[in-house]
């Protein structure tokens, strides 16, 4: 039995409205896994049913084989990180990081060893005696971590910890978060809409939309085989043409033929592909080509992204650096097999 | 039944407002509409007594002239507050708020020594030569409404600071690159966007001088009554319980009706401010 | 800074309308003659002695002291668990329990001490000073949801969730993390409050028996029937207090937190 397992979580504030449906997800043991997709998903309601705020109408919640359900909070022993990082503003950074432990009743001598070990790791032994407010954005995200981490949580829930940061110090803070975690060992739950920084931390990915799991796979199979068209629009695929299976073969409309390489079993409705795997060349290409004109054409800093009018749609594409089109040129396209995926 | 602690906290206040607040109000007012079974014949004799009717109207016109005058007092100088140095700023306002804190007893007693018979303005104008008698100005109309004015002006201009302080002076000097001198662009920018302010400290400024009671009763005494010495008077000197009853009701009636008028007028007035931005 | 030349006089002149009647007051406390007089003609402190040793004004001062410290504690006992259900769950007709909670400032004070005199006194035949404690607590309880109520807006929530999540239980959690961080607002409204109840009148109009009459109605009926000038030396030592409070309010919180 998985470490982490959330059974047929169904969750609804009013009782009309489900805001989770059935929800399952599996977690090993050292895992980090994370939660992604759009606000108002049901990511942050997930965590919250972990971390024991919101009582789901139905389901079970077991971590490491006993079932924690109906245990409330300050018996979980899970360690939570909220995106306000959420400090108490009247303690110390030292009081901060020691409260769990005073909660246990640990040792005084303990706990203060245990602090100054969990500030050291961190990297915030000489902020000991400050008050949050005297400290800096990525120092004080450190501090809840360290908060988080000191009681040696069966869990550690990070909800959206790093989008209150700027961009240089989120890699930074993300390398950061990984390296305890790997450390230490600690299962955790990581939720963000941030896709960069969620394929980058995790082990694996759960792919969410409207209160349900979309797709729960490692980071790099969501990148290049996404399984829904929400999960491909989702992390940057922007092409869709419908088409239609029969038999081994592929068709789009006017009964043009696509060759793809990657078949799934399950029923499929479109093909998609990446505005960069698309290629331009010369001239027209047989299999899996197609023609546009150019309508829009957008500077990219590196090269241009075109949009092209074609029998197909609209197709975004982007162009390498060694050829520009201007607006009205007719261009051909080719699809590459491997990189058409099937959704 | 998912959570009941909110319930919980908030049981002994609705139990001790409920059982001190609401039944001895109903158990004041109900006599006053079931003598025995439904009558308003108290209420109609209120309205039809012209002694009564003088006596609402004096307060209402106390009410209505204070605020307007308060309003009138109260914006430039909030408006002043606003723009004065931090220093300043946390001195004017601690003048403006220590006679908030005084109690009004001592707020009227200023006043009878300004305008009784042996007060300072008497005393000024025997000394300039102007009158010969002293002049009894207390214990009338005017008197309480100088009192009253003195009572919440106070609260006037610290209601407009709030929201004096949240108009950007590039406002102000907007309008004057657009042509418009201090005083016009003061009207047209500034005044129109400190008008919920203005509202909101009507409401108190009304209300508060609706119901007052200590300086109507030691500014205008028994010659110049007003709807809340009334009541004392009615109920402690005349035992007339169901007539206090009455006075009671029209007060609450006055005070819910300009209330919610005037709130509603400034949430417009808000909502309308926050689309243009 | 560019002055605003008409403004600042006009400012000038409100100003001066708000000090002036106090500052005749003061002056007139150390006058030497047997009624009120302003300018005036010698210096003393006697008033203040006479006022300091007058049994009635002794005894109504430590019952307004009582009653407004046994009211204000009631209201912030009552209040604070209010302003906080109110504030941290969302309740169904929360806007209504808020609105009820602040009722008793629409009903006016003259209308609230004539009820609970009916009611309780009257009626119920309870003494004076239960019913006198209620009336200065129905007064002063909006003061405490207000303020209370505006500092918990402030407050982060997920403070309080993270407090759970390491170990503390709910009660525990209220007490060492909430009441910390929203204790400048509960001292604010505890000044108001107490101020408040100190000052009021109406309320106390008709609770009124042997012994049991407050510091402001026993200066108010003093000040109906006589003209001297012990009643400025009071009112200056009011005054002081006042000044007292709004110094130490100014060196801690800042004065703001007394115009709510």
């Amino acid at each position: 039995m998985s470490y982490v397992d959330l059974n047929e979580i169904t969750v609804s504030y009013d009782g009309k409205h489900n805001i989770l449906e059935g929800l399952n997800l599996k977690i090993e043991k050292g895992e980090l896994v994370s939660l992604l997709g759009p606000s108002g998903c049901g990511k942050t309601t997930t965590l919250r049913v972990v971390a024991g705020y919101i009582q789901p109408r139905s389901g079970d919640l077991m971590v490491n084989d006993q079932n924690y359900t109906k245990i409330p909070v300050h018996k979980r022993n899970f360690g939570i990180v909220f995106q306000s990082y959420a400090l108490f503003p009247h303690l110390t950074v030292g009081e901060n990081v020691a409260f769990g432990l005073k909660m246990k009743k640990e040792d005084k001598k303990v706990i203060e060893k245990k602090v100054d070990n969990m500030l050291e790791t961190c990297g915030l032994s000489e902020y000991k005696n400050r008050y949050p407010k005297q400290l800096s954005g990525g120092q004080r995200q450190r501090v809840a971590l360290a908060r988080a981490l000191v009681i040696e949580p069966n869990l550690l829930l990070l909800d959206e910890p790093l989008s209150n940061l700027d961009a240089k110090l989120r890699i930074q803070m993300r390398v950061e978060i990984k390296r305890l975690q790997k450390k230490l060992g600690i299962t955790t739950i990581f939720v963000t809409h941030d896709q960069e920084e969620c394929f980058s931390i995790s082990d694996r990915v759960a792919v969410m939309n409207n209160g349900i799991i979309e797709q729960y796979d490692t980071p790099e199979n969501i990148y290049a085989k996404p399984k829904t068209e929400f999960v491909a629009r989702f992390i940057g695929f922007e092409n869709f043409i419908d088409v239609e299976r029969k038999e081994d073969h592929l068709f789009g409309s006017q009964g043009v033929s696509f060759r793809v390489d990657d078949v799934p079993e399950y029923d499929v409705k479109k093909m998609t592909i990446r505005p960069d795997d698309i290629e331009i060349v010369k001239t027209p290409v047989p299999e899996n080509g197609i023609s546009g004109q150019v309508a829009v054409r957008t500077f990219l800093g590196k090269s241009y992204q075109y949009e092209v009018q074609s029998d197909f749609g609209s197709l975004i594409v982007n162009g390498s650096d060694s050829d520009v089109y201007e607006t009205g040129d007719q261009i051909h396209m080719v699809l590459p097999s491997h990189k058409i995926v099937l959704v | 039944m998912k959570n009941k602690i909110p319930y919980l906290f908030l049981l002994p206040g609705i139990v001790l407002l409920l059982f001190f607040l609401f039944l001895p109000l109903v158990s004041v007012l109900w006599p006053t509409i079931f003598p025995d079974g439904l009558s308003l014949s108290a209420y109609i004799a209120f309205f039809k007594d012209e002694y009564y009717m003088e006596i609402l109207m004096r307060t209402m016109r106390i009410a209505v002239i204070a605020t307007i005058v308060c309003a009138i007092m109260g914006v430039p100088t909030a408006y002043f507050i606003s723009r004065c140095s931090k220093k300043w700023k946390g001195i004017l306002i601690a003048v403006s708020i220590f006679p908030m804190l005084t109690n009004s007893v001592v707020r009227s007693f200023a006043w009878i020594n300004i305008l009784g018979k042996n007060g300072v303005i008497n005393k000024v104008l025997l000394a300039m030569g102007l009158i010969k008698q002293p002049v009894g100005m207390l214990y009338t109309e005017f008197s309480v409404l100088m009192g009253t004015i003195y009572l919440f002006l106070p609260i006037m201009i610290m209601t407009l600071v709030g929201v004096m302080d949240n108009i950007d002076n590039d406002l102000m000097e907007a309008a004057e690159s657009l042509g418009a001198n201090k005083m016009r662009s003061f009207l047209k920018v500034v005044l129109p966007l400190s008008i919920p302010g203005v509202i909101t400290g009507a409401v108190l400024v009304f209300t508060g001088a609706l119901t007052a009671y200590t300086t109507p009763q030691l500014l205008g005494g028994n010659k110049s009554l007003v709807l809340s010495t009334f009541i004392y008077q009615r109920a402690m000197t005349l035992n007339d319980w169901t007539g206090a009853g009455v006075i009671a009701f029209v007060m609450i009636v006055i005070t819910l009706v300009v209330m919610k008028v005037l709130n509603a007028l400034a949430t417009r007035l808000d909502r309308r401010g926050e689309n243009h931005a | 800074m560019r002055r605003y030349k008409g403004l600042t006089i006009f400012s000038v002149i409100v100003f001066s309308f708000l000090i002036i009647p106090l500052v005749i007051i003061v002056v007139t406390a150390f006058g030497t003659e047997k009624t009120i007089a302003f300018p005036i003609k010698g210096f003393t402190f006697s008033w203040f002695q006479v006022a300091l040793s007058s049994k009635s004004f002794k005894n109504a001062f430590f019952l307004s002291f009582k009653v407004a410290m046994i009211a204000t504690l009631m209201a912030l006992l009552i209040g604070i668990p209010a302003a906080y259900a109110l504030s941290r769950y969302s309740l169904k007709g929360k806007k209504l329990l808020k609105s009820f909670f602040l009722s008793p400032t629409i009903v006016p004070g003259i209308v609230v001490g004539y009820s609970l005199f009916l009611f309780i006194v009257i009626k119920l035949k309870m003494p004076v000073f239960e019913g006198l404690l209620l009336g200065h607590f129905l007064v002063v309880l909006p003061y405490v949801i207000r303020v209370v109520g505006g500092a918990l807006e402030q407050f982060d929530f997920s403070i309080e969730e993270v407090a759970w999540s390491l170990g503390c239980n709910k009660w525990l959690a209220f007490f060492k993390i909430v009441l910390p961080n929203i204790s400048s607002g509960i001292i604010s409204s505890f000044l108001l409050a107490f101020i408040n109840s100190f000052n009021n009148i109406p309320v106390s109009m008709f609770l009124t028996g042997p012994g049991i009459v407050t510091l402001p109605n026993t200066l108010m009926s003093y000040v109906e029937y006589n003209y001297d000038p012990t009643v400025s030396a009071i009112s200056v030592m009011l005054m002081l207090a006042t000044i007292i409070i709004m110094f130490i309010v100014e060196k801690t919180l800042g004065i703001s937190a007394l115009a709510k």
